[in-house]
């Protein structure tokens, strides 16, 4: 009995405690990233990143009881170790129907202003939405998610740091999801010491890059994979759409699923090649199960389409060639390459980790 | 049974409307008047044709709009117009695939420049090729044709934001 009362004092003691210190102003969370990668950031004014919300959307992001089950998490299909995805061809959440899609590693999302394989959503928010509610990932809407969180002990006092009061509102979960997402920055991959002028390539190495980053011109006898026009730049991703050779007839139509545009079939966002070695299967279908596969597709099986990609056009290494032909050891090369895009730093941070175990 | 068909037709109706849809180019911004040009109507514009070289290193001539026809259209402050505050003004050129590139306004303006930079709808009197059409920027006498934009979409005319 005594030892009731105590603790609600104790509890209400604390909930004055950290009102006042943090209920005025959350503090500013300040994401740390390189200069080469830009400031064209995507954070909706309503909803600026602060400590506090970073914090508790890790919590959610790892959270079961934000699905129908008690048991899916976003972490469930986005696993650390594996660079935010699955391992899985297609992902299962709280039933055994299989998503449409492959799931996608998220990296450096700070940047991106089109969501999805497609492109669909503008915005971290309006991303959060599908996988919280869609009937096969987490399958509950956002205010039984509210009302189970305001039931839980642990997060009256994380949203009330966060976001000034403790409502709870779905609002206030999708918020706090993308402000802890925009902190998966990953920029401490080999190739990011090399740009800044500190790691040594191998000479394999040295030649995949080469290759990746320069177009093929046969008549000039210039060697190319010209993989950097697409997945170039730093943050090795261009927010473009494109189809890449893929199939003829696209059993998932892509892009042209929301336009309706002919031009569209098949296209899907390019994606970006950090922690690349870590994220098979490969594509929006998970079809290639090894990066040699990858390979062995824009070396020699291009598929031709209306809506292909006039990048895959004629770019080939053999006059006149429709794919690639790049030699075995090139493919090699350009894979020797793509492996210095993982990031350890980023799979390891225990900022980033399930703060439930 | 009955209720299958009749979905399936809906399916079918659907989807051709989707069919239907055709590319257009938006032209928004910092316009006096905003316009959405179907091919029809970009078809009814006047043409010229330039002389300009592509990746391939070979001169082809290029048929199209002028690109300040189609902003003197859209009421964009050109000619006389373009000077002062306006001169802080860019032309932003979007894809159907995103890519985007950027002009300033004298860079399109014959008061300024003689090169005439244009949405040309057809190389060496021939439509544009599958994927880079139906229309595309072409820019005369750029080394690089990085701006030669495809598949034109937006044109979006607004201030530096310093
Ligand atoms: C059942 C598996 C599953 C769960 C659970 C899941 N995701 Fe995903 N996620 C996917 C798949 C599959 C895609 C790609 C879907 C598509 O493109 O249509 C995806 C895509 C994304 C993307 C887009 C990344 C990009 O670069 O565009 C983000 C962001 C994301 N998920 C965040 C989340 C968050 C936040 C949660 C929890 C609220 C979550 N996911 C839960 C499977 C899942
Ligand atoms: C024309 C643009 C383009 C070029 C050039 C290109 N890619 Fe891609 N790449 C894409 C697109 C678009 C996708 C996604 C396609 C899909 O899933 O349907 C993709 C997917 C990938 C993936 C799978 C990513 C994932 O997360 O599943 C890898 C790996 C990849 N590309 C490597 C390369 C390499 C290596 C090269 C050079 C040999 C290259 N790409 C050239 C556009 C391009």
């Amino acid at each position: 009995m005594n030892k009731r009362w105590l603790l609600r004092w104790f509890g209400l003691a604390a909930l004055l405690f950290t009102g006042s210190r943090w209920l005025p102003v959350p503090e500013p969370y300040v994401p740390v990233y390189p200069a080469n990668f830009g400031n064209r950031l995507n954070i909706p004014a309503d909803n600026p990143l602060t400590k506090e919300g970073v914090l508790l959307g890790r919590m959610l992001f790892y959270e079961p009881l934000l699905s129908a089950n008690n048991k899916v998490s976003c972490g469930s299909c986005h696993q650390q170790q594996r660079a935010f995805t699955d391992g899985k061809k297609f992902s299962t959440g709280i039933d055994s129907i299989p998503t449409e899609r492959n799931s996608m590693s998220l990296a450096n999302l700070l940047w991106v202003r089109h969501f999805f394989w497609d492109g669909r959503a503008e915005s971290l928010e309006q991303q959060a939405l599908t996988p919280l509610t869609a009937l096969h990932e987490m399958g509950q809407p956002l205010d039984i998610s509210a009302a189970k969180l305001r039931r839980s002990q642990r997060y009256a006092a994380l949203f009330n740091a966060a976001f000034g009061n403790s409502n709870i509102t779905g609002d206030q979960i999708i918020k706090a999801l993308a402000q802890f997402e925009r902190t998966l920055i990953s920029a401490n991959a080999p190739y990011d010491h090399y740009l800044a002028g500190k790691y040594q390539l191998s000479p394999a190495a040295e030649r995949g890059m080469q290759l990746f980053m320069n177009a093929p011109d046969p008549g000039k006898k210039i060697r190319g994979a010209n993989c950097a026009h697409c997945h170039g730049s730093p943050k090795l991703y261009m927010e473009l759409f494109h189809n890449n050779g893929l199939d003829s007839l696209p059993l998932d139509p892509g892009r042209e699923k929301l336009t309706g545009l002919a031009a569209d079939r098949g296209r899907f966002r390019i994606p970006t090649l950090r922690n690349i070695a870590l994220t098979a299967p490969y594509m929006h279908d998970g079809r290639f199960g090894t990066l040699e596969e990858v390979l062995d597709h824009y070396s020699e099986h291009i598929i031709q389409s209306p809506s292909l990609s006039p990048v895959l056009r004629n770019t080939s290494n053999d006059m006149n060639g429709t794919s690639l032909k790049l030699s075995r050891s090139e493919q090699k090369d350009i894979i020797a390459f793509l492996h210095l895009l993982t990031d350890s730093t980023f799979i390891n941070n225990s900022q980033f980790s399930n703060p439930f175990n | 049974m009955k209720y299958t068909l009749l979905l399936f037709l809906a399916t079918i109706l659907l989807h051709s409307r989707t069919w239907a849809q055709s590319a257009t180019i938006s032209v928004t911004g910092e316009v006096t008047h905003p316009l959405q040009l179907s091919a029809a109507d970009i078809a009814a514009m006047k043409k010229v044709t330039v002389q300009a070289t592509d990746r391939d290193g070979k001169a082809h001539s290029y048929t199209g709009v002028p690109v300040a026809d189609i902003l003197q259209q859209a009421g964009v402050t050109m000619g006389a117009q373009l000077r002062g505050e306006n001169m802080s003004k860019y032309l932003l050129v979007k894809s159907g695939d995103g890519y985007e590139v950027l002009f300033s306004l004298p860079e399109l303006d014959a008061a300024f420049t003689d090169r005439v930079v244009i949405l040309a709808s057809q190389v060496d009197g021939q439509s544009l090729p599958e994927g880079k059409g139906p229309f595309r920027i072409v820019v005369p006498g750029e080394k690089k044709p990085a701006r030669w934009i495809w598949e034109v979409t937006a044109m979006t005319v607004r201030f530096a934001k310093e």
